[in-house]
């Protein structure tokens, strides 16, 4: 356990935000935003472009320096032990780019020396799977494996925590299911992972717990579970081409349906006290055929929404 | 210092993989030597030529020894300037760095009296005194070795009653590719180091690479450090390509000292720090590159790497005057040509402490993230 300026991190807690607050002249980018990230997990910081989190991370690995609040990176406060902080984190910035005339092997050797660490590159280039690649210089590669070699890079000095900004920002889906298997890799391994992303999919898929950011403030933070049970709205069934006499009969059982004309489409809004089978077997009881059924699960973007009032996909003011 | 070296090695590696980089650094300057080394002496134009008349009498000039200038003088060849018959001549052309000057001595309209009485036993002799590392040099004494004859066969037909006498100010092993080699040397320390700085600092700053080396423990001076010793490599690199090439193509002899050598690492230095001010107002590579021409292309070419100083017109001759790059030039070939000592010393304090002062400024004020 280390202690520093009064305050004690267990070894179950790899950062802590106190009030962290980073102002551009009028701009408030970071507004007052308190957290904690334990050890072992992956946290994301899901928001729109602009909503302060690669200001945040960018003060977590001491780069930029916040107007006000404090921040503990491994029991190390930012403004004080940046070279204790910088030897145990790594770094995926984002779009990461680095000498274009290196190759793959070179360039991590090179991050290697920076850290005097001697690391097995070979084997760090396997767990990237960019084996065929190690001769190939950085500017042939393509964008998902150029962010493959960053995060190879970003663990030359076998950090204890990862940082990965905007890891698959840009990358076509193939490529970014290939970063998301190397970030569940690592968080297999025991590192602790602090991922910025405006892709809720990504939030969802790979974080532990989500805090949810707008505006510089930290507007919901939780499990992705129970972010979505909280403030998401409630799955929903569509019953394809079927009649409009489905909606009396399922009404009956306590939930609101709707009819769509245009499309002869029933829609129903899910709660915990009525499960699907309830209204197939009623639908069944009483003859009402449907053409096709289907099931939508609430998600992160429905979260953001709610909370915020706009889509993940309208917000790209950029900081 | 461990990640210096290990920054220089990478900086190296991807020179030695960039064709365009190693086009302009070394293949351009090359190409340049040979086309300007090949066609610069055809040039025609007004030469400046000194003239020191010795052969006055109560101060005036003898008869001969004034209507030999005024014969000179009404060719149109030449801007003539008079020099005070009290001075050591030669010791003048040395001092002023001079490519031409002729000579009249006392005793000439003696001489050329007794040469006409005898119609020829004796001659009345001028003094050519010349650089000959200077492409003007060897023109100009064509013309006046010519107006002498025409003169000889005006008066006698043929006999000879004026004649002409060498005398070289610069060793006789050099020519006008020993003038220009050191000011393509300096030139290139130039374009070298502040493209280098200029674009790569732009370049790192967009393309995040300075945002991820701030995460590593390599600290701003060592980076910096590594870039400037990366920029006097290739300077030397560069030194060493045209020093060969000189030698095997045009069979010069350069002297290469301690001197020399600490006047191109000095440039590099200066010119690296230069080329960080510039960086950092400069918002994009493209603009990094425009930057660094409007900064190197009027340097290369008012600061006498391809003609004489004296050469150009009084105005621009005075703007050379406040260009480091006349001092490098001028440094460069005053230790590699002439010999002298005393003013390469002197220009390579100068650019030395004009080389410190740029790299700190330019270190202070080099940020690889806005705070």
């Amino acid at each position: 356990m280390r202690h520093y300026e009064g305050i004690s991190l267990g070894n179950s807690i790899a950062i802590e935000v106190q009030e962290l607050t980073k102002r551009y002249g009028e701009l408030i980018a970071v507004n007052g935003i308190s957290f904690t990230v334990n050890r072992g997990e992956i946290f994301a910081f899901l928001g729109p472009n602009g909503a302060g989190k690669t200001t945040t991370v960018e003060i977590l690995e001491c780069l930029r320096r916040p107007t006000s609040g404090k921040a503990y990176v491994l029991g190390f406060d930012i403004t004080k032990h940046q070279p204790e902080i910088k030897k145990r984190t790594g770094v995926l910035p984002q779009d990461f780019y680095t000498y274009e005339r290196l190759t793959v092997k070179e360039t991590i050797q090179y991050y290697a020396g920076m850290f005097d660490s001697r690391p097995d590159v070979d084997e760090l280039i396997r767990l990237v799977d960019l084996e065929d690649k190690k001769n190939v210089l950085f500017r042939n590669l393509s964008g998902g494996l150029k962010q493959r070699l960053g995060i190879a890079v970003a663990l030359v000095n076998d950090p204890e925590l990862v940082f990965l900004d905007e890891p698959s920002s840009g990358l076509d889906p193939k490529a970014r299911h290939g970063v998301w298997h190397l970030i569940d890799g690592l968080h297999k391994k025991g590192k602790t992972v602090f991922l910025t992303t405006h892709y809720m999919e990504e939030a969802e898929i790979l974080a532990d717990r989500v805090g949810i950011i707008h505006n510089g403030r930290i507007v919901a933070l939780d499990s992705p579970e129970r972010l979505i049970s909280e403030h998401g709205k409630r799955n929903l069934l569509i019953l394809k081409k079927t009649s409009p006499k489905a909606v009396p009969n399922i009404e009956k059982l306590g939930i609101k349906a709707n009819y769509d004309k245009t499309t002869s489409d029933v829609t129903v809004h899910l709660n915990h006290a009525v499960a699907v089978s309830e209204i197939l077997h009623t639908l069944s009881n009483t003859d009402i055929p449907f053409g096709e059924l289907q099931l939508k699960r609430s998600s992160l973007e429905d979260v953001f929404l709610n909370l915020t009032g706009v889509s993940l996909g309208e917000e790209e003011s950029g900081i | 210092m461990s990640h210096v070296v290990i920054d220089l090695k990478a900086s190296l590696k991807t020179f030695w993989r960039d064709k365009s980089t190693i086009f302009w650094t070394l293949a351009f300057p090359t190409i340049l030597i040979l086309l300007f080394g090949a066609i610069f002496s055809q040039s025609s134009m007004r030469y400046d030529l000194y003239v020191q008349n010795q052969d006055l009498t109560d101060g005036k000039a003898t008869y001969w020894s004034d209507s030999l200038i005024t014969v000179l003088n009404s060719t149109n060849a030449f801007n003539i300037h008079m020099v005070d018959a009290s001075v050591n001549g030669t010791d003048y052309a040395l001092a002023n760095r001079l490519s031409s000057m002729l000579i009249v001595p006392s005793g000439f309209n003696t001489s050329a009296n007794i040469a006409l009485y005898t119609h020829g036993a004796v001659t009345a002799n001028v003094t050519f005194v010349y650089d000959q590392s200077t492409s003007s040099a060897p023109v100009v004494q064509s013309i006046v070795m010519s107006i002498i004859d025409k003169l000889n066969f005006e008066l006698s037909k043929g006999v000879e009653y004026f004649s002409i006498q060498d005398l070289t100010i610069a060793p006789k092993r050099f020519g006008f590719i020993d003038f220009f080699i050191p000011g393509v040397i300096g030139m290139t320390a130039m374009t070298t180091s502040i493209f280098t700085s200029v674009s790569i600092s732009a370049r790192f700053k967009q393309n995040g690479i300075f945002h991820k080396l701030a995460t590593t423990p390599l600290k701003r001076y060592e980076w910096i450090l590594s870039r400037t010793i990366y920029n006097v490599l290739i300077s030397y690199l560069g030194m060493a390509v045209m020093m060969l090439m000189g030698m095997a193509i045009f069979g010069m002899k350069m002297t290469l000292d301690a001197v020399s050598l600490l006047m191109v690492a000095m440039a590099s230095l200066m010119f690296t720090g230069l080329g960080m001010i510039i960086a950092r107002f400069v918002k994009d590579p493209d603009g990094a590159d425009a930057a660094a021409n409007v900064v190197t292309f009027p340097m290369m070419f008012l600061s006498g790497t391809f003609f004489q100083l004296s050469q150009m017109p009084q105005f621009l001759q005075t703007i050379a005057q406040v260009l480091p790059l006349t001092y490098v030039s001028e440094g460069l070939r005053a230790a590699m040509i002439f010999g002298q000592a005393q003013q390469a010393i002197l220009n390579t304090a100068l650019i030395t402490a004009l080389g410190i002062a740029s790299i700190i400024v330019g270190s202070l004020i080099t940020k690889w993230e806005e705070d």
